[in-house]
């Protein structure tokens, strides 16, 4: 094989705070050959963005380089000049970033954010760099009329293109790519990822992937490094790495990837609950819409957010709700915590029928038997309340258990989810726990009330991956306790296919198709299904590539 | 280009709802006062009126015998025909007459250095923020704020006192010397000039460090944004970078938030004219309160308020032009 | 609460915080001199000496036109200034918290109304809107507080009702909804002490403004000119011609002490923005450990010990 493209060594970067520096990278070392594909990846936090920027040198203060290499092309990037690194910079190294919303200027049109590169550093004329700029759309499939566009004219899909053109441009050796599929859905992303491997052929550059997703990585990447609290734990071809790699942590992060195709693994969790639901639902939607007005005062637009929905979750058992970003089940959501109303249609909680009111002047019978927990547990957390207050509240206010038994009844509470000893944790601040924990705290909050149905709002998409299954395991193990139902919403098919006795899949606020969790698995019917199963089973891109 | 024009008209909306509001305080402050209005202005200028005066007076403010109703629409008749009332203190001169006098140098002097100290200011925010811990950084934003914790006017009259009154550098008073012709010559451009050096390098002294921390501020907020990371991946010169990518993007908020202080800001200028006997409507607000000439001090609230309602919706124009957004 | 609460590390960062206690100590020793000074000066009323007579022993700063000694007036004046500015500064908070943050939190036609209300006033000019009514009325202190309100509150309405726009669609305060929580605990436990640095800095900044409108408007003429405070001691000082007899020292230690006030309440609000800001400590210590002269240029900084 070729020789080493860029070459990092012993790399170290620290961020500058008011106490102890932050040591975000550790004494990471790699190499990435000429035209390979290397993938890095980890969970958000771990230094994986950190590292790729120390290479264009572009970390904002308060962060500093403290050790190491970086060699490319027998120059040491980290002993570069302003000048030099500003030379360097897109010619030889250029970077795609994760949401193209935010990397596209808002207030400059698409040609102004291409032409500035031309002409910095090829000494264009502006009419050369235009028709320069013309040439590069149509490279990604973008009529050259988008040139006078904004970035909030075009599509999701549409800017991650215009990000990739640019980045483009000079045709670099080296492209870094950022989480650049992160923001979109699962056809779009597939389509980038099309692109960007049809570029490649073409063009002959090197990636370096960046991404939280090993499963993505596994698709594509030549070479996998993964990266965990700022060290680089293991670097391997991706075959190895696919086997389990060496280290533990790898291998926790292969197993903890759940399949949507195969067999379903039973290690983790209890069988689906499939006896037979008779007699009236619990809770039951008939028929809801929900429509948003949305725009100014002048050029309103309806939004249908949701379209003829009707759902019936009896006790004790979990729904999973499938959808992707804007398939509406997050207004789903909203709609039976009543912090929305719905357009037209009906919700009926154990038979009655709830009147069209307000979500703030909900009647507090109903707060207690519907419960929620949301997908940030830093956001749904106050952080000027300790996780006493937080449990203690709603225990006080619907007259849970008497004030002499609070503490106790709070201290179990903490303990059934695993959070023990539960006097200690009671005096926390959410600042000082870990992720996990704090979600643990918040399905104990809306535990505490006894409540008949549980809304879990994708309660594990912001979690480190290492510790998903854990929290999917608690709420299996709390409804066979309990006896509660539970509303899986997930963008993730393979994980509601591990806890819920019955999927949903929605798509632009409609039902598609529904059924038993395994027998939707095995058998779907509607394309979409089938093309959320094809994008969560290994193998995917491959067959994508071999259908063009 | 439909959309911009019915966003134009919206603040349009938004302005004329501003204006009814402004007259309707006007109409009614009098009113709701504890005691009869008429009654108030008769005991504070006893013997001092002459009676056709107290009809002219009650006129103005539409104090008729006739319901509340009617008096305010004749109040508005009235005033969307530019009739502002006769002045107490220069009576029979219509108040429109007076204000108008004035309100030319006001907009000559304080329009002239506010959009100075805005542009000055803004410029060096955006400076310091790209230096950040500079020396400029650390020097300018605890000066400009004790230069702007002193009143306007406590400034205007100390620098009056030491470049007027001892180096005698600058006139004393007025906005032109004596001997010089009104109109459009030589001689009375350059005087008018000279005489506003030393009241405007106040107001700027005074303003300019708000609009500078402002400034500051977004630009902060700017530079830590996605799209300047990308910038400057790019190679960009830091230069294109800090004009092209990030002021433009900051100055965004800033001047809506120019257009929302100019009230407050004016208050200000208004003092500093006082102090410089500057023919403007502060000068005249001085002498509408010296002899509690209330018609004459209604009439400045209006046309100071319409005003800056004009001045907003340029600053709507001008955020049209730089935010393709408002244009979608 | 425990040590690690927020609020209480806010309150250490603040004590810390070189900027912010500077600005409390100057603040609350002019507070403590106006509550206590007026004690040991001479009767600020009293025509004591040949009016206008320059600095001497036995007048520190001086007497003014009425022969009254400037140094005691200077103390004097800042009992009804500050007063009238902190009472001022309470309410326009106070005014602002409720209508902003009822037109934050509830929305919809709530905000629509409230914010325009809002943007009005906003709009509108303070100074000849304050004239009008300060002439209206009778003249003193609780007419200036009362018009300094009323012309002041909009700005922080509408401050606050952004902030609360931002904080009520937090998950937090869906959470407390969704256990049940009444609107007004809600309100005041779970979401104005988040805003709590908001509503300090807020205080101040009101606090500022009303002491730089009420010494302009007693300027004016309009305050009580019988009584001493530093805006009637202005207005005297205009009135008897300091400028042109040159009597610099009746207006100087009244407008020193107005800029000294303004400017410790400043380094208050300069040093929350900090403790609130950790970042920009951050940067501050980033910066000390560059080389000499090294700035933010757009390129990572390196600094490796071998080189």
């Amino acid at each position: 094989m070729a020789k080493n493209l860029i070459s990092i060594k012993n790399l170290d970067v620290k961020y500058i705070t008011n106490k102890k520096p932050i040591h975000a990278v550790k004494n990471v070392s790699f190499d990435i050959k000429k035209g390979e594909i290397f993938g890095l990846v980890g969970e958000s936090g771990c230094g994986k963005s950190t590292v790729v920027q120390s290479i264009i040198r572009t970390l904002n203060p308060p962060a500093i380089i403290t050790n190491g290499y970086i060699k490319y092309d027998n120059k040491d990037i980290l002993s570069l000049s302003v000048s030099e690194v500003r030379k360097l910079r897109w010619s030889q190294i250029s970077i795609v970033m994760q949401s193209a919303l935010n990397a596209l200027n808002p207030v400059l049109t698409i040609k102004e954010q291409i032409i500035d590169v031309f002409i910095t550093h090829k000494g264009m004329s502006k009419f050369e760099a235009v028709e320069k700029s013309k040439v590069l759309l149509e490279l990604v499939d973008i009529n050259n009329d988008r040139l006078e566009s904004y970035a909030h004219e075009l599509s999701g899909g549409m800017r991650q293109r215009v990000v990739l053109a640019i980045a483009l441009a000079l045709t670099p050796p080296l492209i870094i790519m950022d989480e650049p599929t992160t923001a979109l859905d699962v056809i779009i992303e597939r389509e980038i990822l099309l692109k960007i491997l049809e570029l490649r052929k073409s063009l002959n550059f090197t990636i370096l992937f960046i991404t939280h997703d090993l499963n993505l990585l596994l698709e594509f990447a030549d070479k996998i490094g993964v990266m965990k609290e700022g060290e680089l734990i293991e670097v391997g071809i991706t075959e190895k790495i696919k086997l389990g790699g060496q280290k533990e942590y790898t291998k926790k992060l292969i197993s903890s990837i759940p399949s949507a195709s195969g067999k379903r693994g039973v290690e983790f969790f209890p069988e689906p609950n499939l006896s037979i639901k008779t007699g009236a639902p619990m809770l039951e939607m008939k028929n809801i819409n929900k429509e948003y007005l949305i725009g100014g005062f002048f050029n309103k637009k309806t939004l249908h957010a949701v379209k003829d929905f009707s759902l019936r979750i009896f006790k004790g058992e979990i729904i999973g709700l499938v959808g992707e970003s804007g398939s509406g089940k997050s207004t789903i959501a909203q709609l039976i915590t009543r912090l929305e109303t719905q357009t037209s249609g009906s919700i009926l909680l154990n038979g009655t029928d709830l009147k069209r009111n307000r979500s703030k002047n909900v009647s507090l019978g109903y707060r207690k038997k519907v419960q929620m927990i949301f997908q940030d547990p830093f956001g749904s957390l106050n952080n000027i309340h300790n996780v006493y207050h937080h449990l203690s509240r709603p225990i006080i206010r619907h007259n849970i258990v008497p004030k002499r038994k609070l503490e106790k009844y709070i201290y179990k509470l903490l303990e059934s989810v695993e959070l023990s000893p539960g006097k200690l944790f009671a005096k926390k601040f959410p600042h000082e726990m870990s992720g996990g924990e704090r979600q643990r705290v918040a399905i104990a909050r809306a535990l505490s009330v006894k409540p008949d149905l549980v809304i879990a709002d994708e309660p594990t998409s912001m979690l480190d991956v290492s510790i998903r299954m854990d929290i999917l395991r608690i709420l299996a193990k709390l409804r066979n306790e309990h006896n509660v139902a539970i509303l899986f919403i997930t963008h993730d098919l393979a994980s509601a296919r591990y806890l819920a006795d019955r999927i949903i899949v929605l798509q632009n606020g409609k039902k598609i198709e529904q059924g038993i969790s395994e027998d939707l698995i095995q058998s779907p019917k509607e394309l979409y299904t089938k093309q959320l199963i094809a994008a969560a089973s290994p193998g995917w891109l491959k067959n994508a590539i071999l259908e063009q | 280009m439909s959309n911009s024009i019915r966003y134009l008209t919206r603040r349009l909306g938004f302005y004329s709802i501003a204006a009814w509001a402004a007259l309707t305080l006007n109409f009614f402050i009098p009113r709701l006062m504890p005691g009869d209005p008429a009654a108030i202005i008769f005991a504070r200028f006893r013997g001092k009126l002459t009676p056709e005066a107290m009809v002219a007076l009650r006129e103005t403010f539409g104090l008729t015998d006739g319901p509340l109703l009617i008096q305010y629409f004749s109040y508005i008749k009235s005033m969307f025909k530019g009739d502002l009332g006769v002045s107490i203190a220069y009576f029979p001169e219509p108040v429109a007459n007076i204000i108008s006098t004035g309100l030319l140098w006001t907009i000559f002097l304080a329009g002239t250095s506010l959009v100075i100290s805005f542009i000055i200011g803004t410029l060096l925010g955006a400076i310091i923020s790209w230096k950040r811990g500079g020396r400029l950084d650390s020097f300018l934003p605890p000066f400009l704020a004790f230069i702007g914790a002193f009143p306007y006017f406590w400034l205007a009259m100390l620098s009056l006192y030491i470049f007027g009154f001892k180096l005698e550098w600058f006139p004393l008073r007025h906005a032109y010397s004596d001997d010089v012709t009104v109109g459009l010559n030589i001689p009375f451009i350059f005087s008018s000039i000279y005489h506003a050096i030393l009241p405007a390098t106040t107001m700027v002294l005074v303003s300019l460090g708000g609009w500078m921390l402002s400034m500051r501020n977004t630009m902060i907020t700017t530079l830590g944004s996605d799209y300047i990371t990308l910038a400057r991946a790019k190679g960009l010169s830091s230069w294109i970078v800090m004009l092209k990518y990030a002021a433009r993007n900051a100055i965004l908020p800033n001047f809506t938030g120019f257009g929302m202080a100019l009230g407050f800001v004016l208050s200000g200028a208004l003092l500093t004219e006082i102090i410089f006997s500057y023919p403007g409507q502060g000068y005249l607000l001085l002498q509408a309160v010296r002899s509690q000439d209330f018609p004459l001090m209604q009439g400045l609230f209006m046309t100071i308020t319409l005003a800056v309602l004009a001045a907003n919706w340029f600053v709507d124009i001008a955020i049209l032009f730089l935010d393709p957004r408002t244009r979608k | 609460m425990n040590k690690n609460s927020i609020l209480k590390r806010w309150g250490r960062g603040i004590i810390k915080n070189k900027k912010a206690s500077f600005g409390i100590y100057f603040v609350s020793s002019l507070i403590g001199l106006s509550i206590f000074g007026p004690l040991f000066t001479l009767d600020p009323t009293a025509f004591l000496g040949t009016p206008l007579s320059p600095p001497s022993l036995e007048h520190f700063f001086g007497t003014n036109g009425q022969g009254q000694d400037v140094l005691s007036q200077t103390i004097a004046g800042a009992r009804q200034t500050l007063l009238v500015a902190f009472t001022t500064g309470f309410f326009v908070v106070l005014v602002g918290a409720f209508i902003g943050g009822a037109a934050g939190y509830y929305g919809g036609k709530i905000d629509d109304f409230l914010s325009l209300i809002i943007n009005v006033f906003l709009v509108m000019p303070g100074l000849p809107l304050m004239v009008i009514l300060a002439s209206w009325l009778p003249p003193g202190p609780l007419t200036l507080a009362g018009v300094l309100i009323l012309t002041g509150w909009a700005w922080n309405a509408r401050v606050i009702r952004s902030q609360m726009m931002s904080l009520k669609g937090r998950d937090f305060v869906l959470a407390a909804i969704i256990s049940g929580e009444s609107n007004t605990r809600i309100i005041f436990v779970e979401i104005m002490p988040r805003m709590l640095s908001l509503l300090a800095s807020s205080f101040i900044g009101a606090s500022i403004y009303a002491i730089g409108a009420q010494v302009g408007l007693e300027f004016l003429g309009l305050g009580d000119v019988s009584t001493v405070s530093w805006g009637t001691n202005l207005y005297w000082a205009s009135n008897d011609l300091a400028l042109l007899t040159g009597s610099w020292w009746t207006f100087v230690p009244t407008g020193l002490s107005i800029a000294l006030i303004s400017f410790s309440l400043t380094l208050i609000n300069f040093g929350i923005d900090e403790v609130t800001n950790p970042r920009l400590i951050s940067e501050r210590n980033w910066k000390k450990q560059l080389p000499d002269n090294t700035l933010n240029n757009g390129v990572t900084p390196v600094v490796r010990k071998n080189g």
